[in-house]
């Protein structure tokens, strides 16, 4: 595709555009197996900027993929049809906070952590806590409806959003939303907005609400023989209204791929559950975890332990942390593919789920770690294989298929908060076939000449698999 | 198509499988000092894994346009220690370098530097280098930073010496980092050789952090850095100073040596006021991976960043234990200073000892 980089040039300055081709081909990248690279990358400093390179790229049907910190999972941010990556990254102010409103107003390419650490000295957090927290963008979070190991208590990115300012296909500016928790307005256009990946528009701003930063902390760890008995422990966590911070699980894989990897000595169990809880008053605290405790012991844990030592709470929280490093070591020429990597399901049905996943694995000659956040019923999985051989990869896609079809047969859906891109999009049009028209209704209207993000969602390509090259190299 | 584009690529083929286990998850952006200063993901850790990648697959082709990008690299080691899959990536940096060379891409500075190592056995080409031989018992590696600042090596062996460690110095080549971060792999396997016959010993003190880093890793020699060998042989002093310390990268992520200066300062009676950043979450000097040679004003952007997290402290001196730190932390002091008119002094902590140990004389 021929796009007119002086043009670009003319809007943003010469150095915030760049059409070498070892930058095309690094932004043509994220954290999923694809790649494709788009013509030209350009970094907006403004809102006015933005609605300029939008206007030029309507009027001239060149498609625009915004892009935060480029570490989503399932495609987000792999320009299918070329065109322009808009890197948002330079758009990094805190424009607010104010802490009597319970609120802030950012940029889009303000970083979670950094976020963080300015609202700490208000005595607030953003609530969504992603593992990407210290290199994610607000705007990357809102694209995803992105979540993370708070979710149980807190939810996810839409249930922190009060409001945004929004750059349409067209180059207009629109305010949706408003300054209020509560909002009977109309449309909920702002809530719309989250999670749809860039396809309907670019964030330019964001009202986000804030939570106050406990006080109280305290964790928690138990050992279960069976999966079903460490999914049974989880559901009646949640049915019996409590209201852990933090509640996840990792499966046999998971432990035996941290104690090889890192040589901690986590028991040769079904699956490990660790729980979190937090508040302003040690008592309630206390008696959440107590109460926790006892239901782990109804349902037959074992190697239960409690603390509020900071130091141990490390330790107990260690291999969750370690697990990511240790299935990259799990066995020799296994790569840790993003493929099937988040899915939610009912929490009654985690462990069946988990367990549905092994033997599909196996089935499939692949390997599959289950692991997450589970008591919001999300699951993270990952594909190892031996990423240079077709057959691995015929396995992995058969596995793809297998899980979803299963996690839909149960009532659970295909992205918890990793969102669908287009590694998802076959299992997510399937799982959303009574609506896809009304999706396409309401991305024709927003963006008639279909220039953002394209191919993505309910546009995705039907097979994953060869809809981009991959990043690996497969050779047999 | 594959086995002539591997065997063009002899040098990053054997990170094919660190590449593979790179998940690009941008981990590795958090403190890249590079990426905070350009803020293109192209120029920071993922960036040039990926470019790596490509240039494995023939996908991209070595061109001067990468080799700046991969150059543009301090070897700060931050990346190692958020990647969450521990992937080599400096290891993945230097050999795509190595490919970038092998291509006819280094730069004139970096030939500059390599031919004066081979020609004279240090990175000024000097040839009247004036050894500050010792008969002792302990091998100590003097290194070219050392080499070149006379008066501070004299001062460094008199601190040993002092301390009862008798330092053995005779003449030397350079250790061949330089040859070896900055891709000149072949050159470097000869000077290897070269080095053992002019430093044949099995264990080690060195002066400077990076040497002691390539020691161990390099030559497999057995290495303390001098700062070790030193703590529990110092006598105290009253300095009553005030000072806030620098971490060097080599030694915060690399050699781990992150109490000992600490306790030395303050066994001297030298309070430390840390800054923001310290320890293992140290930022870079901006010195380091040859970027102060052909980077300048990116090494100095980055150096003054850690000079205004010095001034914060409020302190009016700050201490590193590393020559190349010294040196561009100085240098963005000064310009600081001349634009801004806020000052700091940057001092080696060898100096310190120096005055420590006067004073414990003296009391």
């Amino acid at each position: 595709m021929k796009v007119d980089v002086k043009k670009l040039i003319e809007i943003v300055g010469e150095e915030n555009v760049r059409d070498n081709i070892a930058d095309l081909y690094v932004y043509g990248s994220d954290a999923s197996v694809h790649t494709k690279c788009p013509d030209v990358i350009v970094r907006p400093g403004s809102i006015k900027e933005v609605q300029k390179i939008m206007k030029f790229a309507n009027a001239n049907k060149i498609p625009v993929t915004p892009r935060g910190a480029g570490s989503g999972m399932s495609g987000q941010t792999v320009p299918l049809s070329g065109g322009i990556v808009l890197d948002m990254k330079k758009m990094n102010k805190i424009i607010q906070i104010r802490p009597e409103d319970v609120l802030c107003k950012v940029e889009p390419g303000v970083i979670n952590d950094e976020l963080n650490k300015a609202l700490k000295s208000y005595g607030f957090f953003f609530p969504p806590t992603p593992s990407s927290g210290r290199i994610c963008t607000i705007g990357g979070m809102i694209g995803t409806n992105a979540s993370g190991n708070r979710s149980v208590k807190y939810g996810a990115t839409r249930d922190a959003i009060l409001g945004m300012k929004v750059v349409l296909a067209n180059g207009d500016l629109v305010t949706l939303g408003s300054n209020t928790k509560v909002d009977s307005s109309g449309y909920q256009l702002a809530k719309l907005m989250v999670g749809s990946e860039g396809t309907l528009g670019v964030v330019v701003e964001a009202t986000l609400q804030i939570a106050p930063l406990p006080k109280i902390r305290a964790m928690g760890i138990a050992n279960f023989d069976t999966l079903e008995d460490a999914g049974n422990m989880i559901s009646e966590t949640i049915a019996k209204g409590i209201t852990p911070s933090m509640l996840e699980l990792m499966d046999n894989i998971a432990i035996t791929a941290v104690n090889n990897a890192q040589g901690l000595n986590l028991p040769d169990v079904a699956a490990i559950v660790i729980f979190e809880c937090n508040g302003m008053m040690k008592e309630t605290v206390e008696y959440e975890i107590d109460q926790i405790k006892e239901i782990c012991k109804n349902n037959n844990g074992a190697g239960i332990k409690v603390t509020d030592d900071e130091q141990e709470m490390k330790d107990i929280y260690s291999g969750r942390k370690k697990l990511f490093p240790s299935l990259s070591k799990y066995g020799e020429g296994l790569y840790t593919t993003a493929l099937a990597d988040d899915m939610a399901v009912p929490m009654s049905k985690i462990a069946d789920t988990v367990q549905h996943i092994h033997s599909v694995a196996k089935k499939n000659g692949v390997v599959m770690s289950a692991y997450g956040h589970c008591g919001a019923g999300l699951i993270h999985t990952k594909i190892l294989m031996d990423t240079s051989k077709k057959t691995q990869w015929q396995g992995a896609k058969n596995a793809v298929k297998e899980i979803y079809e299963y996690v839909h047969s149960i009532g659970g859906t295909t992205s918890g908060e990793h969102g669908i891109g287009f590694s998802k999009g076959p299992a997510f049009k399937l799982e959303k076939k009574d609506s896809l028209d009304m999706m396409r209704a309401i991305k024709k209207a927003l963006d008639p000449n279909n220039i953002l993000n394209p191919h993505k969602l309910m546009d995705s390509p039907d097979d994953w698999l060869t809809a981009t090259p991959l990043r690996y190299q497969v050779t047999n | 198509m594959q086995a002539e584009t591997q065997s063009k690529t002899k040098y990053l083929q054997q990170y094919e499988k660190q590449m593979n286990m790179c998940i690009r998850c941008a981990y590795c952006f958090e403190q890249c000092p590079v990426i905070k200063e350009i803020q293109w993901d192209t120029d920071g850790a993922r960036g040039k894994v990926i470019m790596s990648y490509g240039l494995l697959t023939g996908d991209l082709k070595p061109s001067q346009y990468i080799a700046d990008k991969v150059f543009r690299c301090t070897f700060c080691r931050d990346c190692l220690d958020k990647c969450p899959s521990k992937v080599d990536i400096l290891k993945i940096i230097e050999n795509a370098r190595a490919e970038l060379v092998k291509a006819g891409f280094a730069s004139e500075t970096h030939k500059y530097i390599i031919n004066n190592i081979k020609s004279t056995g240090n990175i000024y080409g000097d040839t009247e280098v004036i050894y500050q031989n010792q008969q002792g018992t302990v091998p100590l590696f003097v290194g070219c930073q050392y080499l070149g600042r006379p008066n501070k090596t004299k001062k460094y062996i008199k601190i040993l010496q002092k301390l009862g460690i008798k330092p053995l110095v005779h003449e030397e080549i350079c250790c061949g980092f330089p040859m070896d971060v900055l891709g000149f792999k072949e050159d470097y396997e000869k000077h290897k050789q070269e080095f053992k016959k002019k430093f044949p010993h099995d264990e080690a003190i060195a002066f400077c952090p990076t040497c002691t880093v390539f020691l161990n890793e390099g030559h497999d020699i057995s290495t303390k850095h001098v700062l070790q060998v030193i703590l529990e042989k110092l006598p105290k002093a009253n300095l009553n100073m005030k000072v806030t310390y620098h971490d060097p990268c080599d030694f915060s992520r690399g050699l781990k040596i992150i109490e000992e200066p600490r306790k030395i300062l303050e066994k001297l009676g030298v309070e430390i006021v840390e800054m923001k950043n310290i320890k293992e979450n140290s930022r870079c000097c901006g010195g380091g991976g040859g970027i102060l040679m052909t980077d300048q004003e990116l090494s100095n952007d980055i150096a003054k960043k850690r000079i205004r997290e010095a001034l914060d402290t409020g302190v009016d001196t700050l201490v590193t234990s590393c020559p190349t730190c010294e040196t561009t932390l100085k240098k963005a002091a000064q310009d600081i200073a001349e634009k801004e008119g806020k000052t700091i002094s940057v001092r080696n902590i060898e100096d310190i000892i120096w005055l420590g140990l006067k004073n414990a004389e003296t009391s």
